[in-house]
């Protein structure tokens, strides 16, 4: 399938048109910031903005949940599973990546129908990133400033006008009837061509090392002094894995009125840094310090989900690096851990 | 299944958080059905004194307090600490690291001798205690919650997460990043960020969670422009109580 044009003047009513049957929610500005939100006035659309506050994760994996309603008499349970197509426009190609790796945890083993859900209600419309976005992304080392095939459309910003690449049956619907689009000239491929050509060198390559490494590096530093060097500037806030594109693991509550009769059991985004996450039956809390548990955050993105899934958890979108009070970031802690695991190797010689 | 009865009572407080209790009444009137309230000065003239369930606002900072919460604690099943003077000694005890001779000079001038006032101390202090509902004032959606673990027959429980948790959940903005400072990355969250939602940094009204990082948070205040006076200050509006317990066992603070 060819590659289509859409002039930038055309966006508005492209966005009012997806309105008319889907709820589009997209990147507006908010308090010197961008988040996420449902647009209202297609004028709010920052389609060139740097990052947002919350990846679009919140609209696969909602903050709070019902899972479903019960009643106490009688034991009737009733799902609930909310449906509401929506489109998210100007997904980063780090974003897409993590959605990627959330697509493959909800779909396999416990297949999870609330994400099945919203994900088959979720168009993906996807924009090509041609800058670095701010300083703390770092995509180019993680191998995520490609989109990945899981976009249903993909826009290139060429100056006037966006390529729109159709990666659907999902991405055709959301340009049917609409007339402000056609097929791109020759031209227009070179111009794409050169603005992809271009972009390349424009992005720095921030590890150290090669990614492939990672898992071992990590591996190796599992003893690392470095972790209590975290553990003692870490706040234990959990910022850094609630704005994380890739972080998914949730708390479940069963919520009864005041009537005792009816109730709802809720899931709410947890944190593993937090003192709680890790506390069992019996009072015992395998990470009850703040080392371990960066520790195990980062072993997590760098190690775990790579062997369990072959896919590294971590995308390079920096969000937990900007979001850090105390300057934890995931670039520098995987630079430092590298450097300390070469340095320790001419030691061992030389004993 | 006979409702529970319930008394309210007040030390040294500004019974706000009791008016939120009434507050919650309009989200939730079945409140009346569940439970029967017996003594609530703040919305009713009867006084009864056959209760199950005590919920206690303010601080005890006068000798003379002592007595009449020991009493509630005698006659209650359970006393339940109300809004972040009973839970930390509140505002009042800002006072606590002062002279408390000028406190009294300052507060009620040439009568200062008539009142004998002390440090104020959250009830805890004084009488054991089986729960707490924090901040200042209450949550009332908290407040419903509470109620309702306590008709299951369970004590009320509040995540140990700090603030930050709850303000992610709601996808704000970081005040830091707006140019202010906060105590969520210290604070007892369940209160739904409320302040940085609508664009104030937290001061702290619900407690400390159970392993704050102080000395970490204080280099974060510091990096954010405030200078060890004002972070003081900061720090004094609602924890100097807990802080000074830290403090005494050898803990930073």
């Amino acid at each position: 399938m060819g590659f289509k044009i859409m002039p930038k003047s055309a966006l508005v009513d492209w966005v009012n048109h997806l309105r008319a049957g889907y709820r589009v929610v997209g990147p507006q500005p908010r308090h010197g910031q961008y988040v996420f939100a449902e647009i209202n006035d297609p004028a709010d659309l920052a389609l060139d903005y740097p990052t947002s506050v919350l990846p679009p994760k919140q609209y696969l994996l909602p903050p709070r949940e019902v899972l479903f309603n019960f009643q106490n008499s009688g034991m009737r349970i009733e799902a609930n599973i909310k449906v509401e197509p929506t489109v998210i426009l100007g997904v980063h190609t780090c974003d897409m990546h993590a959605i990627r790796l959330l697509d493959h945890v909800h779909n396999n083993g416990y297949a999870d129908q609330h994400y099945q859900t919203h994900r088959a209600n979720t168009y993906l419309v996807s924009i090509e990133c041609l800058k670095p976005c701010m300083e703390h992304s770092f995509c180019k080392s993680m191998g995520t400033l490609t989109v990945p095939e899981e976009f249903d459309l993909h826009l290139t910003d060429l100056g006037t006008a966006y390529t729109v690449d159709i990666g659907s049956e999902k991405g055709e619907k959301l340009l049917e009837g609409f007339d402000q689009v056609w097929e791109a000239s020759d031209d227009d491929y070179q111009l794409l061509s050169r603005v992809l050509t271009e972009k390349w060198p424009r992005f720095s390559y921030r590890l150290d090392f090669d990614v492939t490494e990672l898992p071992d590096i990590l591996n190796l530093s599992q003893k690392s002094g470095y972790w209590n060097e975290l553990g003692d500037r870490c706040l234990a806030c959990g910022m850094c894995t609630k704005v994380c594109p890739t972080c998914y693991c949730f708390d479940v509550s069963d919520n009864v009125d005041l009537t005792l009769k009816n109730g709802q059991r809720v899931r709410t985004w947890d944190s593993c840094q937090v003192e709680e996450f890790a506390l069992v039956a019996g009072g015992h809390n395998f990470r009850s310090k703040r080392a371990l548990r960066q520790r195990h955050r980062f072993l997590r993105k760098g190690k775990y989900q790579y062997e369990a899934f072959g896919m590294v958890g971590c995308v390079g979108c920096g969000r937990c690096a900007q979001a850090c009070l105390v300057h934890i970031t995931p670039v520098e802690t995987f630079n430092e851990l590298y450097r300390r695991s070469q340095r320790t190797e001419p030691a061992e010689v030389k004993a | 299944m006979a409702k529970p009865k319930i008394a309210f009572f007040e030390f040294t407080s500004c019974e706000g958080c009791q008016l939120t209790v009434v507050d919650s009444l309009q989200d939730h009137p079945e409140l009346l059905d569940a439970v029967d309230i017996v003594q609530f000065r703040e919305a009713m003239s009867e006084k009864g004194e056959d209760y199950q369930i005590a919920f206690i606002e303010g601080s005890c900072s006068r000798p003379g307090d002592e007595a009449k919460l020991m009493e509630i604690r005698e006659k209650a099943d359970l006393v339940i600490a109300l809004g972040a003077c009973a839970h930390l000694g509140g505002v009042n005890a800002i006072r606590n690291r002062m002279p408390l001779e000028d406190v009294r000079k300052y507060v009620y001038g040439d009568k200062a001798e008539w009142y004998a006032t002390y440090p104020a101390r959250p009830i805890s202090a004084v009488i054991p205690i089986d729960a707490v509902i924090p901040g200042c004032p209450i949550d009332r959606n908290e407040f419903i919650r509470a109620v309702t673990y306590l008709l299951q027959g369970r004590l009320p429980y509040i995540p140990d997460n700090p603030v930050c948790i709850d303000c992610k959940l709601k996808g704000n903005v970081c005040v830091y990043q707006r140019g202010m400072t906060c105590l969520g990355p210290i604070t007892l969250a369940g209160c739904d960020a409320i302040c940085p939602t609508y664009g104030e940094g937290c001061d702290g009204c619900r407690g400390l969670i159970s392993a704050p990082n102080i000395p970490a948070l204080r280099t974060v205040l510091a990096e954010h422009g405030m200078n060890e006076t004002d972070i003081e200050a900061k720090m004094t509006v609602f924890l100097t109580y807990q802080r000074m317990e830290l403090e005494a066992a050898g803990h930073d603070s």
